[in-house]
């Protein structure tokens, strides 16, 4: 396994536990009677912070890991050559991407979708969260199967 | 339409440079050695740029590396 492949298997895992806190933490405001803006937008700025402060960590660590297991197995410095990002690493990033890119605005429309037909707007700003960490994992899923399978 | 029509001798020649790795043609070249391992598996084609470097380790000539399936395209 590549560490390009790694990094993306990292961030499939981290942005799962984010999708699942996110969707544990509206079910408790649901039933809990607390799906109120100020719950809400918490929550919101608590994804956001989680993606980006976990993504960051999860990569050096990722990077740190492996570099020790590869020391132990081969008695060797880690080769440089493995951490570059190259031109298959790059087509593969940039269909991901695009996946990702698709998903998110398909489900920024239906979110705003939501608000016209009479939802309030909560519903929309959580629906809109959810797409995009959804959007996400479907395309390090589909970068991950590119990786497996070729193309 | 064939995905696959663009196929290599990576393998055979590497053998014939005194079983260079695909870690070392990796290195030399300046890619991941997972490159060359779906390179050889038939499941990544690479660039031209990629593909003249691979030639140009070898020391031989574009078609002696990479070959273009004409036969499966004339069927169809």
């Amino acid at each position: 396994m590549s560490f390009q492949e790694k990094n993306v298997t990292v961030s499939l895992v981290n942005f799962s536990l984010i999708l699942g806190f996110f969707l544990v933490r509206v079910l408790q405001m649901i039933q809990g009677g607390g799906f109120n803006s100020t719950n809400v937008f918490r929550l919101w700025g608590i994804v956001i912070a989680l993606a980006v402060v976990v993504t960051i960590f999860a990569t050096i660590l990722t990077h740190i890991v492996s570099a020790i297991i590869y020391a132990i197995r081969t008695g060797e410095e880690k080769s440089n050559v493995e951490d570059i990002e190259d031109e298959r690493d790059k087509l593969i990033d940039l269909r991901g991407t695009k996946l990702t890119y698709l998903l998110a605005s398909i489900g920024s429309f239906l979110s705003m979708l939501t608000f016209v037909l009479g939802q309030p707007p909560l519903v929309m700003f959580t629906s809109l969260i959810f797409f995009g960490v959804l959007a996400q994992i479907l395309g390090d899923v589909l970068r991950l199967y590119l990786y497996r399978r070729g193309f | 339409m064939d995905k696959r029509r663009i196929n290599n001798n990576i393998r055979k020649l590497r053998f014939f440079q005194n079983e260079m790795t695909q870690q070392e043609l990796a290195q030399k070249v300046g890619v991941t050695r997972q490159t060359i391992i779906a390179m050889e598996q038939g499941k990544y084609s690479p660039s031209l740029e990629l593909a003249f470097r691979i030639a140009l380790v070898f020391g031989v000539p574009l078609e002696e590396v990479f070959s273009y399936d004409v036969e499966d395209e004339a069927k169809k």
